[in-house]
């Protein structure tokens, strides 16, 4: 009988594209600034992906997992910045915060989850952000409604040229570090007894649960994984490198809808769409900026129109029925 | 000990008594067939046996452990394996995924990987005669094939229990013969206690079952050996409708029996 190694091909292109958006960024002299946005759609992308692709539930909320990792990196470096002994440490000290934070809202959308199917669950996330930021901001914790500023107390704690370096190059390279961490589980879930579990769960619940499957507990991992991810995102892309956190900025359902068209345009539940999503919509958002500004969105609605009415399973979807038959066919998933 | 103990279970829903005051008793290997009219409780009392439903009354044990409460999912890791009177496959995935998933979920649960499962897929696949359909995504199977596709996937979970509901419902003959010797072939191959349950008195079970119970209204009417249970006057009158000429459904019944015989 032929062996089935677990085959992890289909994170070659995706590892490739990441490289060479890397590398392009690192190379040439003002890419820098463009490439880092476009990790950051494509990281976002490929976090919120592993939560729908594999649980089917569309969480409108998931801002709230980037605005908690932002607020667990802003809360570690403003009380922690004064011990100077711990250095560099605070980033670690933030960057755990920002996990534990979005554990917690994990832990709570699964809960709802449980109970809630559809729609329900997509305004009882939404519930979720919305009720999150008026309590900072009506209950005045976290610094309320004026935020968190703190990126003078960084530079006294680590010094000008240390947190130069951090919010220029560090904060967008582990972006992608994240985002290739995002593709590696979602494929290393797919092949596992996590991915098998919630295809079944996917598609007939209470049989699956007759099979034995403990439904709640691998939507838990995948929320958990999910959460985490946008959290670190969250943590790097806006807590350390912007310096400062206001409720008004973070907790934004905008941001969910450009991780949903992101999904969308590459392919929804598939490994490379997240890649592909975020490069079209973060370069056409870059470029149409520079262009028309203004008139992005007025461009860029029927566009994305387009692809969704001419490939409904997204770029990847419609690559993936060009390839079928081929030996290419293997490394697209 | 019995492998499965029934004490007095009763299913409500509403003011509809679905099972009503059901005790029972599976010795592991043993196969029963458990026969009885359109609603009469059938399926019901399988949801009860592997944790769909819990039962307003009675007990459920199963070797030895009390499991009356205990959720579907923990249930099946102990060794009860189901097929469904209307197949529910996973539609989108393959037979093979399918299958699998009762290997990598079953009694098996804690000691196989992915590889191994999709290996003990393979050799149910091949048992039920699917190697054809193995990649085949299995919402597209016909209902015949989703069956079998069913049966592969509940043994794959290497149950002590397999409840098979109206395994055979809906086949033409010639399938239904296929069946009865493949079912013949789980029991002698797999050495696992086997419940079967149909809605007519077929010569599948009586072919089959060393013992039939025979349900009416949620209650059960007679449990006894398969001669005597098709044969007693109050089974031949559910089934009628009517008191019949006894001697009449008897010679009818065992003819079906011989045939199957050969
Ligand atoms: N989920 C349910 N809700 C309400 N009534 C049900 C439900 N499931 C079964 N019943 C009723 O319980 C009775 C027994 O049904 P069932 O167990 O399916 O019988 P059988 O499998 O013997 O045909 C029927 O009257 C049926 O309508
Ligand atoms: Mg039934």
């Amino acid at each position: 009988m032929k062996k089935t190694l677990p085959k992890y091909y289909p994170l070659i292109p995706v590892f490739a594209a990441y490289l060479i958006m890397f590398l392009v960024g690192f190379s040439i002299p003002g890419m820098w600034q463009m490439v880092a946005l476009l990790a950051f759609y494509c990281a976002l992308g490929q976090s919120w992906n592993i939560f729908m692709g594999m649980t089917g539930y569309v969480d409108f909320g998931y801002v709230t997992f980037i605005a908690l990792g932002t607020y667990g990196m802003s809360l570690g470096i403003t009380y922690l910045s004064q011990y100077e002994w711990l250095g560099i440490g605070i980033i670690v000290i933030g960057f755990i915060l920002a996990l534990f934070l979005a554990s917690l809202s994990a832990l709570l959308e699964a809960f709802i989850a449980l109970r809630l199917r559809g729609a329900y669950f997509a305004i009882a996330c939404i519930g979720i952000n919305e009720g999150l930021r008026y309590l900072i901001e009506g209950a005045k914790f976290w610094g309320g409604s004026e935020g968190l500023i703190f990126f003078g107390a960084l530079v006294q704690a680590l010094g000008r040229e240390t947190v130069n370096q951090l919010t220029t190059f560090w904060a967008d390279f582990s972006v992608f570090i994240i985002a290739a961490l995002a593709a590696f589980l979602n494929m290393h879930y797919m092949r596992s007894k996590i991915g098998y579990a919630l295809t079944a769960v996917r598609e007939d619940e209470d049989a699956a649960k007759v099979m034995g499957i403990n439904a709640n507990k691998y939507k838990t991992i995948a929320f958990l994984t999910s959460g985490w991810l946008g959290a670190a995102v969250g943590a790097m892309a806006w807590g350390l490198k912007l310096g400062y956190v206001y409720p008004g900025d973070v907790f934004v359902i905008h941001y969910t809808v450009e991780c949903i068209v992101v999904v969308l345009l590459g392919g929804a539940g598939t490994l490379l769409g997240p890649v592909i999503g975020g490069l079209i919509y973060g370069l056409s958002k870059y470029w149409l900026a520079v262009i028309m500004p203004g008139f992005q969105l007025l461009i860029f609605a029927p566009i994305i129109i387009i692809i969704i009415v001419v490939a409904p399973e997204g770029v990847v979807g419609l690559l993936k029925s060009k390839l079928k038959g081929t030996k290419l066919e293997m490394f697209i998933e | 000990m019995a492998l499965l103990k029934l004490e007095n279970v009763t299913k409500r829903f509403g003011g509809l008594v679905a099972v009503d005051k059901v005790s029972l008793e599976i010795q592991p290997g043993e196969f029963i067939g458990i026969v009885g009219p359109n609603g009469s409780g059938k399926t019901t009392l399988f949801n009860v046996i592997n944790g769909v439903y819990r039962p307003e009354e009675g007990k459920v044990i199963f070797d030895g452990k009390d499991i009356t409460r205990m959720p579907a999912f923990k249930r099946t890791p102990l060794g009860l394996g189901r097929t469904f009177q209307i197949p529910r496959p996973f539609g989108s995935a393959s037979v093979r995924e399918n299958v699998a998933i009762g290997a990598m979920f079953g009694t098996l649960a804690d000691k196989v990987t992915v590889d191994n499962a999709l290996e003990i897929a393979d050799r149910y696949i091949n048992m039920v005669g699917l190697e054809a359909y193995r990649d085949k995504a299995a919402g597209t199977l016909t209902p015949v094939e989703k069956k079998l596709m069913e049966i592969a996937r509940a043994l794959a979970m290497r149950p002590k229990l397999l409840l098979m509901d109206e395994a055979m419902a809906g086949m033409n003959p010639k399938d239904i013969d296929g069946m009865v010797k493949f079912i013949k072939r789980i029991k002698e191959e797999e050495k696992i206690a086997i419940v079967s349950m149909v809605e007519h008195i077929m010569r599948a079970v009586a072919g089959l079952a060393e013992r039939v119970v025979v349900m009416n209204q949620g209650a059960k009417l007679v449990d006894a050996k398969t001669e005597e249970a098709l044969t007693d006057p109050r089974v031949v009158e559910v089934y009628l409708g009517h008191p019949a000429d006894e001697s009449k459904w008897r010679s009818d019944v065992w003819k079906e029996v011989r045939n199957k015989d050969e």
